[in-house]
């Protein structure tokens, strides 16, 4: 009993700081979901853009800017970060993941580049969390209160967006490429945009993030892809996919139900580095699930074998 | 009006497999015009429909649609003139979309997409009304994703998205060849009274020779690439199922000596 309820006790105690951390991540979810789910484009580039945007935002914040320069500065170099990524795998016809992943590693240089060193510390700056009067600076109700605050502009946003009717042909290019390009539809536009949009909010996570946790660091955005994966495909399965609506919920909903669970497991004596074997297991299981649903699949394989 | 300047597109120039697609094809389709393109397999009927739609970018010659020179724009910008209508009825609709959404996506297709909101009132009581004419139901499935609905039912979808805004030209790809009977029945029939409705200039590829006697304005034949056979005017009118076919048989004929 002693153990179940260190564990709990712990969980709790900080349940409001995983709160926080995930609103932040579930930029990134977003900036995944948005090329895999919309434009049936999946991309990598946020495993370099998530620190694409902490490096900018942390130099500029080192160099005196305020924090909302910062994450406007992420949002505008993730947007061109994701565009090269979908310019590559259009103008060269490279696979979406062998472009993601060129561009990612090309990125671990830049993002040195723009730091000059690996990492860079930013505490004390001013942050745009400040800004929340009630609250007493760093502690968390202020980030939760800011990053729900941005999740819920950004979900507003892009729900309005994706009804527009340029929001409509979007999806129609990820839905089928030959048919938007027959109705009119400028393919290369939408997904040069659309990919370049959701790379800017995987940055402008990691702008969010710098400002979060008082640095940048090159390797922050190690594994995110696949955390942000995880989280995507609970949300998915929590609230479903089925609308437009629910598809955009999911990152949000994945991303916090996803870190709480992380927090769980660490608090329940995961040792943490073990978290990526269990991470991908659970994507691993989440994605085969489909063809384990479907009990005929294997059998005429073995049959075949068997003759 | 449909005008293509003696067209020729080569695929794997200059390789042992080298294939001629479009010998120097010539043809002129005149605004109202329904033309019926026949042919056997390999004459050059998808790669000129291909040429036309601009998917098949030419070696040379030109095509014009209403006088103006289209053969150097992308798929996207000739949309704006021309609709066409695929025979496989996956690729003409957004399966993962709704009705009311694909409706919506062919209805801008001429037009410039804004920032306003997609489907409205008014727009919904239109595709409802123009989707009643096919006798479906569909009209009433507006929010249905166009993958649940069958083979047929997208067809038709297709069709009307197609005709919808009377585009300068139709091209219709062999549109009910994967169909049964009997919804190709209902969806020629919905397709002849649209063309003869808005009198659209349409070309339309069948190997369906009753179609070609049945319907339409003018039979186009090609062969290798290049236009065998024009019928048109009161020999249209005359022209049978065996004429035809026996064009193929000449064709078959020099086939076999060649072989």
């Amino acid at each position: 009993m002693g153990f179940v309820q260190d564990v709990l006790a712990s969980f709790v105690a900080i349940m409001p700081v995983t709160l926080a951390q995930s609103l932040i991540l579930a930029f990134v979810v977003l900036g995944i979901m948005i090329p895999f789910r919309m434009l049936n484009f999946p991309d990598l580039t946020s495993e370099g853009a998530f620190p694409l945007g902490g490096c900018v935002c942390g130099v500029l914040l080192a160099a005196g800017a305020s924090p909302l320069m910062g994450i406007a500065a992420a949002l505008v170099v993730g947007f061109a970060a994701g565009c090269c990524t979908a310019f590559i795998h259009l103008r060269f016809r490279i696979h979406t993941l062998l472009a993601g992943i060129l561009m990612m590693t090309m990125l671990y240089s830049i993002n040195l580049r723009i730091m000059g060193k690996s990492n860079l510390s930013v505490f004390g700056s001013p942050t745009v969390f400040d800004w929340v009067p009630f609250a007493r600076p760093g502690f968390p109700a202020s980030k939760i209160v800011v990053a729900g605050l941005l999740a819920l502009i950004a979900f507003m946003l892009l729900y309005m967006f994706f009804r527009t009717e340029k929001g409509t042909a979007v999806r129609a290019v990820g839905a089928n490429p030959d048919m938007a390009e027959a109705q009119g539809i400028n393919v290369w536009a939408a997904t040069i945009g659309g990919v370049g949009l959701a790379s800017a909010f995987s940055a402008s996570s990691g702008a969010l993030m710098v400002q979060s946790q008082g640095f940048a660091d090159v390797n922050m955005g190690l594994g995110i892809l696949i955390n942000g994966l995880a989280a995507l495909m609970i949300g998915e399965a929590v609230v479903g996919k089925q609308t437009v609506w629910r598809q955009l919920l999911a990152p949000f909903a994945g991303a916090i139900i996803y870190y709480q669970l992380v927090s769980f497991c660490l608090a329940a004596g995961m040792p943490p580095p073990d978290l990526k074997l269990a991470t991908g297991l659970f994507v691993l299981a989440m994605l085969a699930l489909p063809s384990l649903k479907r009990s005929r699949g294997p059998a005429p394989a073995r049959e075949a074998i068997r003759e | 009006m449909l005008e293509i300047r003696s067209a020729r597109k080569v695929f794997y120039k200059g390789q042992a497999d080298e294939k001629i697609a479009l010998d120097g094809l010539s043809l002129l389709l005149a605004t109202g015009e329904f033309g019926i393109v026949i042919g056997s397999n390999g004459a050059g009927k998808s790669s000129m429909l291909n040429a036309i739609s601009g998917a098949l970018i030419l070696d040379s010659g030109q095509i014009l649609i209403n006088g103006a020179d289209v053969t150097g724009m992308p798929v996207h910008k000739r949309a704006a003139r021309l609709a066409r209508v695929f025979q496989d009825p996956m690729r003409g609709t957004a399966a993962s979309m709704t009705v009311a959404e694909n409706m919506l996506l062919a209805d801008l297709r001429s037009s410039k997409r804004t920032l306003r909101q997609g489907l409205n009132a008014t727009r919904l009581a239109s595709y409802r009304e123009r989707l009643s004419i096919l006798g479906l139901g569909l009209e009433n499935r507006l929010d249905t994703r166009v993958d649940l609905l069958s083979g047929g039912q997208r067809q038709s979808l297709s069709l009307i998205m197609a005709v919808g805004g009377s585009p300068d030209l139709l091209l219709l790809d062999e549109h009910t060849a994967a169909l049964d009977p009997r919804t190709a029945e209902i969806v020629m029939q919905a397709t002849v009274r649209a063309v003869s409705a808005l009198k659209l200039t349409t070309l339309m590829v069948t190997h369906n020779m009753q179609h070609a006697v049945d319907y339409g304005s003018r039979v186009i034949m090609l062969d290798a690439g290049r236009v065998l056979l024009e019928v048109s005017g009161e020999e249209k009118a005359r022209v049978t199922v065996i004429d035809l076919i026996g064009h193929f048989s000449v064709k078959t004929d020099r086939m076999l000596l060649a072989s």
